[in-house]
């Protein structure tokens, strides 16, 4: 037999497997990485009091120039409903759920953040360039799920609004 | 002497206490000076409150509810547009609207101040009355809407929205959880529903008037709905369309 042909052979095979993968893995949200904080936070009460109370969602400027966003996930909704991010900017996703598991999925199955009720999901990412991503939920949470769905928009970094002490940035609003 | 001295604190005493209360006073009132936080609501579904709300007696809701008859209607079904429908209601929705009044988180000229004069028992009574109130008694029930017929290119938008949503703007269907599909905690049943009563919360949502709902649902979607939405949904659910297929019995 020959040897040589039949590895030509598995290698093309494999090359050719590989190159839908990688267009598939080409999108622009360069770090998407997620755990599950050891913070226990009550799915029930998260609108009485903690990090997650209304005038706490949304962006957060930070003090190193990064941002944090915190974000409900709920049957059949993520709250705030339209994220507003600058690009080149390092994201602090914080993000919890109020019934049952969620997960953000942004732009492919192959970037979502698992959400849980009753921890907190902490995520890291950053977009090189502007644009808008659809968000949806990766998770069967129940009737309404194929309709949960949501948008992030990245802006350039100049025109992310400037956030005075304590304000939070949606663009849920337009 | 003695004995008042011993039993009333003697007059240095009395100036410290009052100087501690004062202090005690603008201390409470700097705190609440700060900006706080925009609380919807105080009710919490733990296993707890969901037993509390199921526990009133609907006999003496009965009694009680001869108040609300005048604007609710005599078996729950109003005759004012503008005045939601309170029979067959789920207990946690009715539970959570009168628990929201007395707190004043929900504002109403008319519901806070009734709300107010209940204490802590009636409000579980009243619910376990309206919500065991029959949507269907006979076939000479004369319950009726008082709206007009909706035109069908309203319903079949309206329908559309109930039954599926819309994915594209990320608008979840409404039968999720306000029924027949599913029903959230403190979500109301809307299918017996006034036009102008689902009109008006509808558009109070959208502009952030009422801001009761726990975790922003509903303020998000109905200021993603436009205005002939709101419309259609108010007028699909106050004709009673969703009672057709019961009545066709």
């Amino acid at each position: 037999m020959n040897w040589k042909k039949v590895r030509t052979f598995i290698l093309t095979v494999l090359v050719l497997c590989l190159i839908p993968a990688t267009r598939y893995y080409q999108i622009d949200v360069p770090i998407v990485r997620f755990f599950a904080g050891s913070r226990r936070v009550d799915p029930l009460a998260l609108h009485l009091s903690g990090e997650f109370v209304e005038d706490n969602l949304g962006t957060e400027q930070d003090p190193d120039g990064s941002v944090t966003v915190r974000m409900i996930a709920q049957q059949y909704l993520f709250i705030p409903h339209c994220i507003l991010v600058p690009a080149g900017v390092p994201i602090h996703l914080r993000i919890t759920s109020a019934d049952a598991v969620h997960s953000l999925v942004l732009a492919s199955p192959d970037y979502n953040v698992k959400v849980l009720p009753g921890t907190i999901t902490l995520a890291q990412l950053q977009f090189s360039t502007p644009g808008e991503y659809k968000t949806k939920c990766g998770e069967f949470c129940g009737a309404g799920h194929y309709a949960m769905r949501s948008q992030l928009k990245v802006v350039p970094r100049i025109q992310f609004p400037a956030l005075p002490n304590g304000g939070r940035a949606t663009c849920a609003a337009e | 002497m003695r004995l008042s001295n011993a039993t009333i604190p003697p007059a240095s005493n009395r100036a410290r206490l009052l100087a501690t209360l004062l202090a005690a006073t603008s201390l409470l009132l700097m705190a609440s000076d700060q900006p706080q936080d925009h609380i919807p609501s105080y009710v919490e579904w733990t296993q707890q409150t969901i037993a509390l709300a199921s526990a009133g007696s609907a006999f003496r809701g009965l009694l009680l509810a001869r108040r609300c008859e005048h604007c609710h209607g005599l078996e729950g079904f109003s005759t004012m547009a503008y005045t939601p429908n309170l029979a067959g209601l789920g207990r946690l929705a009715l539970w959570k609207q009168l628990q929201d009044f007395h707190a004043h988180k929900r504002s109403s000229p008319v519901m806070v101040p009734i709300a107010d004069s209940l204490a802590g028992r009636d409000i579980a009574d009243l619910v376990a009355y309206y919500s065991s109130l029959p949507l269907f008694s006979d076939p000479q029930d004369n319950r009726s809407f008082p709206q007009l017929q909706p035109d069908f290119a309203h319903a079949s938008l309206a329908s559309h929205l109930i039954s599926f949503g819309d994915g594209e703007r990320g608008i979840p269907p409404c039968q999720a959880c306000h029924g027949p599909v599913a029903y959230r905690p403190g979500a109301p049943a809307l299918m017996y529903q006034n036009s102008d009563y689902v009109l008006n919360e509808l558009e109070a949502f959208a502009s952030g008037n009422r801001a009761n709902d726990i975790n922003m649902p509903m303020r998000t979607i109905s200021a993603l709905l436009t205005d002939d939405e709101r419309h259609a949904l108010a007028q699909y659910y106050g004709a009673g369309l969703g009672l057709q297929s019961e009545s066709a019995k």
